[in-house]
């Protein structure tokens, strides 16, 4: 039996906010094993994205041990875990994030200038990468002058272009119209379907048609969908019966 | 991340901004122009006074004298310690300027001649026609002026019993003292191969005049040499010793009295103070113009740093303004810095760029302000020299050849010190974008 590649136990985040204690995840394990596709759906608040930031190593947990590939996320210091994003991971975001200055193929070749790639490979690979998700006619073309949809496909290409074996992607699909998430979606099924492990922070249902792995957050804690449908599905019974 | 990748990026990360950047560097660009423009002028000004002070040839000189008293002074040129040609008493243990010390002098290592010298101390009236003069005399023990360095503008250097050669200026001091108050002063008489008369001058003991009357032919007159030889008259050295015992009605004998004066001439000018330091161990004194261009020079550098800090207060109103458009950008930019360090970049990557897009605000303004204060300085050189020339027309010297003076190192040192001063002004605000938590500054509103 393989080990998982994602392993997390006892995870906490807190942190005040305006005097308030917030528990953003309160005593987390779990384990994610590689080559899958792993939706964490959880309402807003529920500690999702946290969760996220704090495997891709985009955070520090307050409490807890975050293993990625053997590696404890929790004990590197700040370039490790640099070097460790460079390498091993890939992120995509609700925001795009793209450089607004800069053009499609200049953002997909982004991460590459900090990995020491030379321009001439950087150039040919994100012209690939853009071709793969259908943008090879919109290389030169500022974000600004791209649809929502299309500038999340820029992004995806840039999350692959120094060939992570994870992708994490928080909320892909929430600034896009329908037509678009689903195109987007599409792409990170064919991704974990290439190989890769894929981990989806999502609210959006229809994602879980994708997954071969479900995560449900409520109130920091990780619950079982029986508990999670109860729970989002409640009030709104008792709200139709009352 | 690779250094041509990151001036790429720096590059392309001040393009964007052009206009922030422009404005930001037009502050560097005053303040680097104040510094090249004001140190420029202060360089210009020390070159300006010791090509107005000195005559080059007079840095290879060194006066010695006997070191009368305990303590050292400084005394200018032709000003002798006084007593020892004059044959008063002498103190033992001053060590004189016999014949021997002089042979002493010539055998240090780096001297081409150590020639004596003597004023005349007498009273003496100079006159040409109805002119009067007033000039200092000197005797000087070679037969020609060419053994100081000095040079004939016209007529010879070379001196006999019966010739006079006259500094530069000599003429201009030939007055008629018959003039009335509003008449036109007329010009300076041509002295060269004219007689002048000197008339000597004692009492004897019942208090009548005695007058001794020399004629002289001005066998030469010296080149402006911008030293006290412009304005100096010059004799063999046994002549003016036979006025003196004329005057005195003593004989002097130098082999007891000593020389009153010996000029050293030093084969380079870069050993007169190592030879003046020999001489002073000797047990004379010894005195150079090198120590009054060096003093001048001391005052000239401390005036460059005056100015140049001066112009660096302007600097450091940019560096004010380099520093808030990094604060501003790296607010703008918190995102982007975000999703560096989530694809990857390191602390130090992230401190790299932000570091280098300050340098590079510095070093644009830095190389706008080394070529307009280059400028400026040639222009004020152009307008400064030609007016300075005109004064020195009018009130005689030397004309300055440049007022403002900039040299290759002054834009090379400011193009890098505004670079640095970019760069330190950058460093907070840089240190601030590196040690941003990803995920604070991925979620930054």
């Amino acid at each position: 039996m393989t080990s998982p590649l994602i392993q997390v136990s006892g995870l906490k985040r807190h942190y005040e906010m305006g005097g308030t204690l917030v528990r953003a995840l309160d005593g987390v394990d779990l384990e994610i094993a590689a080559h899958t596709f792993t939706v964490v759906m959880g309402p807003s608040g529920s500690g999702k994205s946290s969760l996220l930031y704090l495997l891709g190593g985009l955070d520090r947990p307050t409490a807890g041990e975050i293993t990625v590939n053997g590696e404890r996320l929790d004990q590197m210091d700040e370039n490790a875990l640099a070097l460790f994003r460079r390498k091993t991971m890939g992120f995509i975001f609700q925001s795009f994030n793209l450089v607004a200055s800069m053009s499609a193929l200049e953002n997909v070749a982004f991460p590459m200038q900090f990995a020491g790639v030379p321009p001439s490979q950087r150039n040919e690979k994100s012209k690939t990468l853009l071709g793969q998700v259908g943008l090879a006619d919109r290389s030169h073309h500022k974000p600004s002058e791209l649809s929502g949809g299309q500038q999340q496909r820029v992004a995806v290409a840039r999350a692959l272009v120094n060939d992570p074996m994870l992708i994490f992607a928080d909320e892909p699909t929430g600034n896009l119209d329908s037509q678009s998430g689903v195109t987007v979606m599409q792409m990170l099924s064919d991704l974990h379907k290439s190989g890769r492990t894929v981990l989806v922070v999502t609210h959006d249902p229809r994602m879980t048609r994708f997954a071969t792995n479900k995560i449900f957050l409520l109130d920091g804690k990780v619950v079982s969908e029986a508990e999670y449908q109860s729970a989002t599905l409640e009030p709104l019974l008792g709200n139709v019966g009352g | 991340m690779k250094f041509s990748d990151l001036i790429r990026l720096v590059i392309n990360n001040l393009n964007r901004r052009k206009a922030r950047v422009g404005l930001t560097a037009i502050g560097v660009v005053i303040g680097t122009g104040a510094v090249v423009i004001l140190v420029s002028l202060a360089i210009g000004l020390q070159m300006n006074a010791n090509e107005q002070l000195y005559g080059i040839g007079d840095l290879s000189q060194i006066y010695v004298m006997p070191a009368y008293g305990g303590e050292m002074f400084i005394a200018g040129p032709g000003m002798g310690g006084g007593g020892g040609g004059g044959g008063g008493e002498v103190d033992q243990d001053i060590k004189l300027l016999t014949n021997d010390a002089v042979q002493e002098l010539r055998s240090i290592p780096g001297v081409t001649a150590a020639i004596p010298r003597d004023y005349m101390y007498a009273m003496t009236f100079i006159t040409y026609r109805k002119l009067q003069g007033y000039s200092g005399v000197y005797g000087v023990g070679t037969n020609d002026l060419a053994d100081f360095g000095y040079e004939a503008q016209q007529g010879t250097t070379a001196l006999t019993r019966s010739t006079v050669v006259i500094g530069y200026m000599v003429a201009q001091n030939f007055m008629d003292p018959n003039l009335r108050p509003g008449q036109e002063i007329p010009p300076p008489p041509d002295l060269y191969d004219q007689q002048i008369q000197m008339t000597l001058l004692k009492y004897d003991d019942q208090g009548n005049e005695i007058r001794k009357n020399y004629s002289l032919r001005v066998a030469g007159i010296l080149a402006e040499s911008g030293s006290e030889a412009d304005f100096s008259m010059y004799l063999p050295l046994e002549l003016v010793k036979s006025m003196n015992e004329w005057s005195s009605g003593t004989r002097i004998n130098y082999n007891k009295t000593g020389y009153n004066e010996v000029i050293v001439r030093v084969e380079n000018a870069d050993k007169t103070l190592e030879v003046r330091d020999q001489i002073i161990a000797m047990g004379f004194q010894a005195n150079t113009m090198l120590d009054f261009v060096q003093g001048i020079n001391n005052f000239y550098s401390i005036l460059q740093v005056v100015l140049g800090g001066v112009g660096a207060i302007a600097l450091l109103v940019a560096a004010i303004g380099i520093a808030n458009t990094m604060a501003m950008s790296i607010l703008e930019r918190t995102r982007e810095i975000g999703l560096m360090k989530a694809v990857g970049a390191t602390n130090r990557d992230v401190l790299s760029l932000f570091l280098g897009e300050a340098a590079g605000i510095g070093f644009i303004g830095g190389l706008g302000g080394a070529l307009v204060g280059w400028l400026l300085g040639q222009m004020l050189n152009v307008v400064a020299v030609v007016y300075l020339a005109q004064q020195a027309a009018s009130q005689g010297g030397i004309p300055p050849s440049v007022a403002v003076y900039t040299p290759l190192w002054l834009p090379i040192f400011v193009l890098a010190f505004s670079t640095f001063i970019g760069m330190l002004s950058g460093l907070y605000p840089a240190l601030r974008a590196a040690n941003m938590i990803p995920v604070m500054a991925l979620k930054y509103e």
